[in-house]
């Protein structure tokens, strides 16, 4: 994707990967029922960040802390940072992050997708456009759009 | 008569008094009457007339003393005493006399007292000696009598000691102030004086002359003076003061006499003799040991110790006293225990020694002493990475403390096995390491292991625990080949003839028979996994005794016992020791085998199940004999078919394939052969497939388990070449409803999936189909490793699919159980990228 144009963000701030989940034994136990928490709601968030070869966790644009996931309601609901205000690639990222739990979550989830408040210059309109499913479904629709969404989701090792 | 007196006083006849004595016999006349002829020489002016006169009667009571009345010795005893207040050359015969007179038996009471008194009192000192040498029995057991003479015997007594050289008269003098301290005597005043005259001896200093007539050793002198010495709790105070002098000696065999009575003496003694020297007494037994330079003088000290703290443990406490026991002990625990922490000086065995000795003397003190000691043991083993030969023996003594003491917690039982066990394998094989195994910890651990089972005071968690302990102990590690050798006849014997000599402790049961299943009972079968431990591991070159002997009964017992892991153990030791035998024995094997095949043909014998166990570990250890190998396992393809073995049977392929890691591997110097695994396959394979094809519907599961069991334990490569065959059988596996099946063909397929064969390319869409099926499993287990599957298939082209198992995979991302969803997310995120710009 960064062929030859200066990049956005040279030298971002590299925040450190938490750790591998560690097992319990309730979830090695056949008839206990494990709800879908946070914590693997961000492991699904293992997204590539476009211009880095980072991930966007290594760049904090998701946390933990900013992912708020409800089993029972069937709602979730992730914020993101871009690395700096005036970021081009936030649409970018914000629309991987969407695909994603997309393609990962059972299809009764709500999912909310939206800029940190107060972190970007564009925050609303990045939203509305998040927000809208049909704008969403005709973004993929575009191939070049989706090859770098898939770009992102590729687990190619980092 | 007279003139038989007239010859033998005047004429100097001696061979008169024969004579006279054959008259008093005959009855001619009486001793008395004699005594009256006797009166003009016996009250003559001249010494000599006299002695003679006394010299005739004496050398008559020799002859005739047993025809006495009581009336007559009284007399004659009371003549003889008056006489020996007489001139001195009349002393030896009056001596005679009453020497003859003791041997009376109508002694009247209480002469031996007066004669003592005038023996004291009225002979000289030296001839005094002479007479008591003589007498010294009758005097001993007469000595009850005798502590109505009080101070003023010992006095005498003493007097008649003093500056005594002679070895001959000392062994005497030392007999009887043993036997006068022994009996309790009260010493009186004299007590220092008594001590003083046979202590001064002390310590024995005495070369016996060359062609010595007398053949008066130094040891008899040395140990009859100790008995004197530590014969009384009296002469503690004395006594306790001069050994720790006599320690400070150069001279060893000083030293080593000091230890040696210490020992003795303390066997008498309370804590309130010992309470003023215990510093001193320590001070000298620590110096003993650390500095030593002598086996002898360390283990004397050693033993000394042992004695003290064992005396001072059996003392009963008063509400006010002090606990002697508890002052002493830390004494001993403040100069050792720091060694032990530093293990690169070398007081570390040393004081190992010292705080086992004193363990070993009572449970009071092993309790004290290992509570204190034990935590920074094991702190200091947890911190160091280098096993050496001290840290070594300081769980040796460890576990000597351990096992010697009763009452400790199934925590214990589990922390000291496994300390124990990763010792084992991280030391180093030395000779001395070797040494402190085979002679101290085996023995002790299989001691353990029988208190336990035959004693009820262990509760059967501790049992349990200590048993699953030590099925993994790693008796392989230590074979200095003699010393694996004794350890391996000792337990032979143990297990064969009940023979516990050879264990520390000796509270077992007399009937002990350890390959027999009593009853019910089998708390003493289960023994027989140390037996397999002791005997399955030892080097070919080492035999095992009463082969034929042992071999037969653990037949038997693994036939016949029906608690599972006592006939399972039975199985893999019989095994472990055929295997071991050489290959041109296997007759006797094959001739099992067909004992055991009769069992499992008899479908109503109830012993089937051990049968089987037997045949399958005999199985499992015989790839060198072909013959046998080809038998078991055409067997065992027959019993698939079988109603109740038949699942028993699949699991037994599982067995046969891999290495049993306590009884068949390298490390046991079994033989295994190379490439059993392939040859097995290769060979039994189209057998199986075969045997699938034609079984009815409930039995293909069997066949199904066994097929996978074996593919399983192939190497990767040959799985991958093999596979192609089997392929249509798996692929049927997939959809059989038995999840053992189910799950152990998904995982030896998932490997395979990674370099596909082209067999597998053609038949892609069935396998997408099993898969997916699968993924809706009741277990865990399969949903997952099929998921993965699914994963690693979305590498071949299986772009047509996409669709639709993009689709059946919506569901497994809403399984109930994390770990599936987790695989699920990222098959289908695979999935997704299929066929998709940008998609890897």
């Amino acid at each position: 994707m960064s062929g030859g144009t200066r990049l956005e963000n040279a030298n971002p701030v590299i925040f450190q990967r938490s750790g591998q989940r560690l097992h319990t034994a309730t979830e090695e136990d056949e008839d206990v029922h494990d709800p879908i928490d946070d914590r693997e709601i961000f492991d699904i968030l293992s997204i590539n960040d476009p211009e880095h070869p980072l991930s966007l966790e290594e760049l904090n644009v998701v946390e933990q802390i900013r992912v708020k996931v409800n089993d029972e309601e069937s709602t979730v609901g992730v914020e993101f940072t871009p690395t700096i205000p005036h970021c081009s690639m936030a649409t970018l990222i914000g629309l991987s992050i969407k695909v994603k739990l997309l393609r990962s979550l059972p299809e009764r989830f709500k999912i909310d997708v939206h800029i940190t408040p107060g972190s970007h210059a564009s925050e609303e309109a990045v939203n509305k456009q998040l927000a809208d499913k049909e704008r969403v479904a005709a973004a993929l629709e575009n191939s070049s759009l989706l090859e770098v969404v898939n770009q992102c989701l590729s687990t190619r090792t980092i | 008569m007279l003139s038989l007196v007239e010859e033998y006083v005047s004429g100097l006849q001696d061979s008169k008094a024969k004579d006279t004595a054959k008259g008093v016999k005959d009855g001619e006349f009486t001793v008395l009457q004699l005594v009256e002829a006797l009166g003009l020489s016996l009250t003559s002016s001249q010494p000599h007339t006299r002695a003679r006169g006394v010299q005739l009667l004496s050398e008559v009571l020799q002859e005739c003393y047993g025809g006495l009345t009581e009336r007559e010795v009284e007399v004659l005893i009371a003549f003889y005493e008056n006489r020996l207040k007489d001139h001195y050359v009349i002393t030896p015969p009056v001596l005679q006399g009453l020497r003859a007179l003791t041997k009376c038996t109508a002694l009247p009471p209480g002469s031996a007292v007066s004669m003592l008194r005038s023996l004291f009192q009225d002979v000289h000192v030296q001839v005094r000696l002479a007479f008591v040498k003589q007498n010294c029995v009758f005097l001993c057991d007469s000595f009850t009598e005798l502590k109505g003479l009080g101070a003023d015997f010992v006095f005498g007594f003493v007097q008649s000691m003093d500056g005594e050289r002679d070895p001959r008269n000392l062994l005497l003098a030392f007999q009887i102030a043993k036997s006068i301290v022994h009996r309790g005597y009260d010493l009186g005043k004299f007590t220092e004086e008594l001590f003083e005259v046979t202590s001064c001896y002390f310590p024995i200093d005495f070369s016996p002359p060359p062609n010595d007539p007398h053949g008066i050793t130094r040891e008899e002198l040395i140990l009859t003076l100790r008995d004197v010495l530590a014969g009384t709790p009296q002469f503690a105070e004395f006594l306790l003061p001069l050994i720790i002098e006599k320690l400070d000696s150069d001279v060893q065999s000083a030293k080593l006499d000091s230890l040696q009575t210490l020992t003795a003496c303390v066997s008498q003694y309370e804590h309130k003799d010992l309470a003023e020297f215990l510093e001193g007494l320590w001070a000298s037994l620590r110096r003993e040991v650390f500095q030593t330079s002598s086996e002898k003088i360390e283990s004397a000290g050693l033993a000394a110790l042992t004695a003290l703290t064992s005396c001072l443990s059996r003392s009963v406490l008063n509400s006010d006293s002090e606990d002697s026991l508890c002052i002493f002990l830390d004494l001993v625990l403040k100069d050792c225990k720091h060694h032990l922490c530093e293990p690169d000086l070398k007081l570390v065995w040393p004081s190992a020694k010292l705080l086992q000795a004193a363990c070993s003397a009572s449970n009071r003190a092993s309790h004290i002493i290992v509570t204190a000691v034990v935590p920074s043991i094991i702190e200091q083993y947890n911190n160091r990475t280098q096993m050496n030969a001290s840290v070594m023996c300081w769980f040796c003594f460890w576990f000597c403390f351990f096992s010697g003491s009763v009452g400790f917690s199934v925590e214990e039982v589990v922390l000291t096995c496994s300390s124990l066990q990763r010792i084992a394998e991280q030391v180093q094989d030395t000779e001395e390491t070797g040494r402190c195994f085979h002679d101290i910890i085996i023995p002790r651990l299989l001691s353990l292991a029988l208190q336990s089972v035959s004693l009820i005071c262990f509760s059967q968690n501790i049992v349990r625990a200590f048993f699953m302990r030590f099925v993994w102990f790693p008796f392989w590690v230590f074979h200095v080949s003699r010393l694996a050798e004794k350890t391996a006849s000792r337990a032979v014997s143990l297990f064969l003839d009940g023979d516990v000599s050879f264990l520390p402790d000796n509270s077992f049961p007399s009937d002990i028979q350890l390959l027999k299943q009593k009853g019910d009972s089998w708390s003493q079968s289960q023994m027989v996994c140390l037996l397999m431990g002791c005997v399955c591991s030892l080097p070919r070159s080492v035999e095992v005794p009463q082969m034929d002997q042992l071999l037969l009964q653990l037949e038997e017992l693994s036939c016949t016992c029906s608690h599972p892991p006592s006939y399972t153990s039975a199985a893999k030791c019989f095994a472990g020791l055929v295997n071991k035998r050489a290959p041109g024995q296997f007759v006797c094997t094959l001739l099992l085998v067909f004992r055991v095949y009769s069992v499992l043909d008899s479908e109503s014998s109830s012993v089937r199940t051990q049968a089987f166990t037997l045949m399958i570990w005999v199985r499992v250890m015989l790839h060198v004999v072909y013959i046998v190998f080809h038998c078991v396992s055409l067997k065992l393809f027959s019993l698939l078919d079988d109603a109740d073995l038949g699942p028993m049977a699949a699991d037994g392929f599982s067995l046969l394939m891999s290495d049993s890691s306590d009884v068949l591997n390298r490390s046991c110097h079994a033989d295994v052969r190379i490439m059993y695994r392939q040859r097995f396959f290769s060979e039994n394979s189209a057998k199986l497939v075969q045997g699938f094809n034609a079984a009815p519907q409930e039995k293909k599961p069997n066949y199904l388990k066994a097929l996978s069991n074996i593919v399983n334990k192939l190497p990767k490569q040959v799985q991958v070449t093999e596979l192609p065959a089997l392929l249509s059988l798996l692929l049927e596996a997939l959809s059989c409803p038995d999840q053992g099946v189910q799950l152990s063909t998904l995982s030896c397929l998932e490997p395979v999936l990674i370099d596909p064969p082209a067999a597998l390319i053609q038949q892609l869409e069935a396998l997408v189909n099993r898969l997916l099926a699968l993924t809706s499993s009741r277990a865990m287990n399969v949903r997952i490793v099929s998921l993965r599957c699914i994963h690693a298939v979305s590498r071949f082209p299986v772009l047509p699919f996409r669709a639709r198992v993009l689709r059946a995979l919506a569901r497994p991302l809403d399984d109930k159980k994390r770990l599936v969803r987790d695989e699920a997310v990222q098959a289908r995120s695979e999935w997704f990228l299929l066929g998709s710009p940008g998609g890897s």
